[in-house]
């Protein structure tokens, strides 16, 4: 009993620790330290994940969580790491949204993440009290990130910041879902990071900027 | 015996476009790339009919210890991907070369662009006969990876910026959906215990009713927005039109055509399973609303656009909303309309852009101002073009026309499904109605003004027959011919598999 | 609690944190200093340095401006003494402090508020340029901290069913009687560290170590002091910093506290906290060598995630308790 309470408050811990570095980068504006930061959360997820599997004694969480370090601490911060100095491209000046009310509005969307799960979180496990709620929160401050930036990298972090929401979800929730379900959302979310990294390139190359408010040929 | 030859033909379903596309980045010479592909797509449609048949006969079909779930519904969407997916290979034999001759795409790409199709089409089959919802989503966000790269083919700045926005939005998009799949794994956890199996469609079924019906509402909402982005749904449909008019001709065909309908596939899958622990009226009225909406949404845009290819692309969203209508509406009649709206907006829509290709060949514009005259200087693609447009329009001697009518006769009788509003029939129908005819009008106003008329003296006169003309003449004489009779074993598929969707 | 204590234990436990208090702090910020030498390579002052500081300053005569009224002279009394009063409000190593009954989180929340509102007084009296300049940022500073603050306080108050320091610290560290959800704990734990950081003028808000007119708000605000006065001022403010380590310790870590006042558990308790308090001075030290200063308009971005962070800490109890 005294494990299993403790195995709770560690896992929360760690989501907490999650939801902490998502309000980091929400409040950064170099997209260096946003990539740092990412990898951070990264890692937290993944240590996460080794406790949920530590306690739960599921086997097959191990290996996500190695795949966590090894494609989002290691190799995707490393892309747009090089992505970023080949655009030269070090800040995001101006944004749909400024820091102060980004960081508002992603408080009012832990809130709503967390109206939302209520129903549901009483049904949950033992080791889950409100890490699918934070999951939930990461995800749409992810999704509002997106909205609120310009530059294009950022926009691609904030999107694996979602990913890292939907992992937590499923790892905290669930218990990690079905191992093949899983090495098929590593490959996917590493895909993608690999071809939008290549597409910040390409945009580099035919708008002289990766500004996603120079899109704009497109129109009705 | 009847159960190995099953089994060749579900894993023929994947290795003829996997070897394909193998094959395909190992080659060079245009005439093999595409004897390549039209060998392996067409060896896909065999499989196809097979499987089709074990279902008629069967039911469903399962393989490979229950990793492939078939039944009549993904029977009619693999009908859908091989039907277009063969159309657009013969067009490509003529498409692709001429591109390659008028150097917009360097010889030695040529096989990227092939490899990349056969993923594409590979990952829509997967997503279709995967009895796992996780492997389904999987399946899905790599439809986005692997056309991605094919809609920005052309390496312009619009086809770049097409591209972003729709690399962006759809994985966003998708990524709601993940939550959805995790939350329905959460609520089949505590019932089917954590095994692998506890994401399969078959396990799902059949303790629906003992799942959690508020995280069945809750998952079923993130997957309609998820899997609705993808489907090109308002309001998350601004990457649609962009995409579709940057796109190369066959590329924006296999998008409108069977990219949309395995959305919808996906949304119909897990809605198969949370009617059963939730009323129906629920993810009923989801769909229809927002079927209402993009449907009426889309029929004002058609009316502004400048560029046919954008004007194809609004009506694809109009369309969808109404086989997502008819969805929601349910009911036998309601379901064999919206799944037989799936088949011939595939077929009208692959049309349309298979002419709507031709005429930007020819006129190098895609401003509807700027092309005049099509009927003089190409004549086969002019009768295309009428064809696709009144069987877009909903015209009557055309397959649209039938199974519009039968959703809007379904919304007639059983009116909107009522989870929140209780509205009547009449109201949704008229707007349904008013908005087609809008449509109409500014489907056939612009159409006409491209079609006849003189054209510019500088663009070269004749369209000699060519293989790609092939699948035009084909498509052309299925739309007409299904607004008249289906034939036996479509029909049973169909009914059989709005009859499932009915929960029956 | 405090009935248990003979009045003459209650006197020299308070007389013991106090001189504890006053000797410490210059120590901290030498520790400080030295970790930064270490980390740009440099060898560094002594350990001790920042004794000899406030032991030269206090031999100096000081100079007082002709335009400085009378708060100029006496506004580094009262810093002092208000530090040095709300110093005695946190439990150091001993949770049960004999100030308890006076231990209340809003009055040290108002006890630093008056330090900072009186030195801000004194930047303006002296009339020159730069400590009105120092004063105003230090007031921009202040009005958005002292939000995040209260808030993070309160939400620790919440899951521990009271405002009284003492209590809160003896109950977390006897781990009874307290909510022991992570969430609101470490929300609030980020949010009251960056409060600490701007409240005592550390990097990134503020650079104690640069005396560059462009950027400086603390050291502004208190150039016009010299001797015994400056001696007081940085003594209080080396002071504030320690409070607020011991705060962070206490409050969010409170184990190895002596919980009894015996020899052997108050022994223990001051080693620990030792080991705390160093180990939080290196962590500043680390982060001031590891992030550059931000620009002052860039303030609210830090100061807002602050607020936002102590905010869902709070609501997080509410939440979670509902």
């Amino acid at each position: 009993m005294i494990t299993a309470h403790i195995a709770t408050q560690l896992v929360d811990f760690g989501s907490a620790l999650l939801l902490l570095t998502c309000f980091a980068i929400v409040a950064q504006r170099r997209l260096s330290a946003c990539v740092d930061l990412f990898a951070l959360q990264s890692l937290f997820l993944a240590m996460t994940a080794v406790l949920v599997a530590y306690f739960t004694g599921i086997r097959h969480i191990y290996y996500a969580a190695a795949l966590t370090v090894l494609v989002k601490v290691l190799i995707i911060p490393r892309v747009l790491k090089r992505v970023i100095e080949r655009l030269n491209v070090t800040r995001e000046l101006v944004m749909n949204v400024n820091v102060p009310a980004s960081l508002l509005i992603s408080g009012a969307l832990v809130m709503v993440a967390f109206f939302i799960t209520q129903p549901i979180i009483p049904f949950g496990h033992l080791l889950t009290r409100d890490s699918l709620a934070i999951a939930l929160a990461i995800v749409l401050i992810g999704f509002f990130t997106m909205i609120a930036r310009q530059k294009a990298v950022t926009q691609l972090i904030a999107f694996l910041v979602m990913e890292n929401g939907l992992f937590l979800g499923a790892t905290a929730a669930t218990y990690g879902m079905p191992l093949i379900v899983e090495l098929g959302v590593f490959f996917d979310v590493l895909v993608a990071a690999l071809i939008a990294g290549i597409y910040t390139n390409r945009l580099q190359d035919a708008f002289d900027s990766v500004d996603t408010t120079h899109l704009s040929e497109l129109k009705e | 015996m009847n159960w190995d030859m099953t089994t060749i033909a579900v894993s023929l379903l994947l290795l003829a476009p996997l070897a394909g596309g193998g094959l395909s980045l190992l080659l060079t010479s245009s005439r093999r790339l595409h004897l390549t592909n039209l060998v392996s797509i067409g060896l896909l449609a065999a499989a196809e009919a097979a499987v089709m048949r074990t279902v008629l006969h069967e039911g469903r079909v399962t393989a490979f210890d229950e990793i492939v779930y078939i039944d009549a519904l993904s029977s009619v969407i693999l009908f859908i991907i091989g039907t277009v997916g063969l159309a657009c290979s013969l067009y490509m034999r003529s498409y692709m070369d001429e591109q390659v001759a008028r150097g917009v795409i360097a010889a030695k790409r040529l096989n990227l662009f092939f490899f990349l199709f056969h993923m594409f089409i590979l990952a829509m089959v997967v997503a279709t006969i995967a009895n796992s919802l996780g492997v389904q989503w999987v399946a899905i966000e790599a439809t986005t990876l692997a056309t991605t790269f094919l809609i920005a083919f052309w390496r312009r700045r619009e086809s770049l910026e097409a591209g972003w926005k729709y690399l962006i939005l759809c994985s966003v998009g998708i990524s709601l959906a993940l939550f959805g799949v995790v939350l329905m794994y959460y609520s089949s956890l505590r019932v089917l215990g954590d095994v692998s199996s506890a994401l399969n469609i078959t396990q799902l079924q059949q303790v629906a009713l003992q799942l959690d019906p508020h995280i069945l509402k809750l998952a079923f909402v993130f997957l309609f927005v998820g899997y609705g982005t993808k489907a090109g749904l308002a309001p998350m449909h601004s990457w649609l039109p962009d995409a579709y008019t940057e796109a190369p001709a066959p590329v924006a065909a296999m998008l409108a055509g069977v990219l949309e309908t395995v959305a919808v596939y996906a949304i119909l899958r897990s809605r198969g399973i949370v009617d059963q622990a939730v009323s129906p009226d629920f993810t009923g009225t989801l769909l229809a609303v927002f079927g209402l909406i993009s449907f009426a949404l889309a029929a004002f845009f058609l009316l502004i656009q400048h560029n046919y290819k954008r004007l194809f692309a609004y009506s694809s969203i109009e369309q969808m909303g109404l086989a997502m209508v008819g969805f929601g509406v349910g009911g036998p009649v309601g379901n064999f309309g919206g799944l037989f709206h799936l088949i011939n907006h595939a077929f009208a829509k692959s049309l349309a852009f298979f002419a709507a290709g031709n005429i930007h060949r020819r006129f190098k514009t895609v401003e509807m101002d700027r092309v005049q005259g099509v009927m003089g200087v190409l004549p086969w693609s002019a009768l295309a073009l009428t064809v696709a447009g009144f069987a877009l329009a909903a015209a009557p001697p055309f397959a649209l026309f039938a199974s519009e009518f039968q959703i809007i006769s379904a919304l007639g009788s059983s009116g909107l499904p009522s989870e929140w509003t209780t509205s009547g029939a009449t109201l949704p129908v008229v707007v349904l109605l008013l908005c087609s005819l809008v449509a109409f009008a500014g489907f056939l106003y612009r159409l006409t003004g491209m079609i006849w008329g003189t054209a510019a003296q500088d663009v070269p006169h004749g369209e000699p027959w060519s293989v790609g003309h092939i699948p035009t003449v084909v498509l052309g004489s299925l739309l007409v011919g299904f607004c008249w009779i289906l034939p036996p074993p479509l029909q049973k598929l169909l009914e059989a598999a709005s009859l499932f969707l009915s929960g029956r | 609690m405090m009935s248990n204590h003979p009045i003459a234990l209650a006197v020299a436990l308070s007389i013991g944190q106090a001189v504890f208090l006053l000797a410490l702090s210059p120590f901290v910020v030498g520790l400080i200093r030295k970790v930064k030498a270490r980390f740009q390579c440099r060898r560094g002052a002594g350990l001790f340095q920042p004794y000899a500081d406030l032991l030269k300053l206090f031999r100096k005569q000081p100079v007082v401006s002709t335009t400085a009224s009378w708060i100029f002279t006496v506004t580094p009394y009262i810093v002092f003494a208000s530090t040095l009063t709300a110093g005695l409000l946190v439990p150091m190593f001993a949770s049960q402090m004999p100030l308890n009954f006076a231990g209340n989180i809003i009055a040290l929340v108002y006890l630093f508020a008056l330090g900072t509102f009186f030195l801000i007084l004194a930047g303006l009296d002296a009339g020159s340029a730069f400590g009105g300049m120092g004063s105003s940022r230090e007031a921009i500073v202040a009005s958005l901290t002292e939000p995040a603050m209260i808030m993070s306080i309160f939400a620790i108050a919440l899951t521990a069913g009271s405002t009284n320091l003492s209590t809160i610290v003896h109950r977390t560290a006897l781990l009874e009687g307290i909510v022991t959800d992570p969430s609101p704990h470490v929300m609030a734990l980020a949010a009251l560290f960056i409060v600490a950081l701007a409240e005592t003028g550390r990097v990134p808000v503020d650079n104690p170590a640069t005396h560059l007119e462009l950027t400086m708000i603390h050291e502004a605000m208190v150039l016009e002091y010299s001797g015994r006065y400056l001696a007081l001022v940085e003594w209080a403010s080396a002071m504030k910093l320690l409070v607020f380590l011991t705060l962070i310790a206490n409050v969010f870590a409170p184990w190895g506290i002596a919980t009894a006042v015996t020899p052997a558990a108050l022994a223990i308790g001051l080693a620990v906290y030792g080991v705390k308090i160093c180990g939080l001075a290196v962590v500043i030290g680390t982060l001031e060598c590891m992030f550059a200063k931000l620009r002052l308009f860039r303030l609210t971005d830090l100061l807002g995630v602050a607020f936002i962070l102590a905010l869902l800490g709070l609501l997080f109890f509410y939440i979670l308790r509902g």
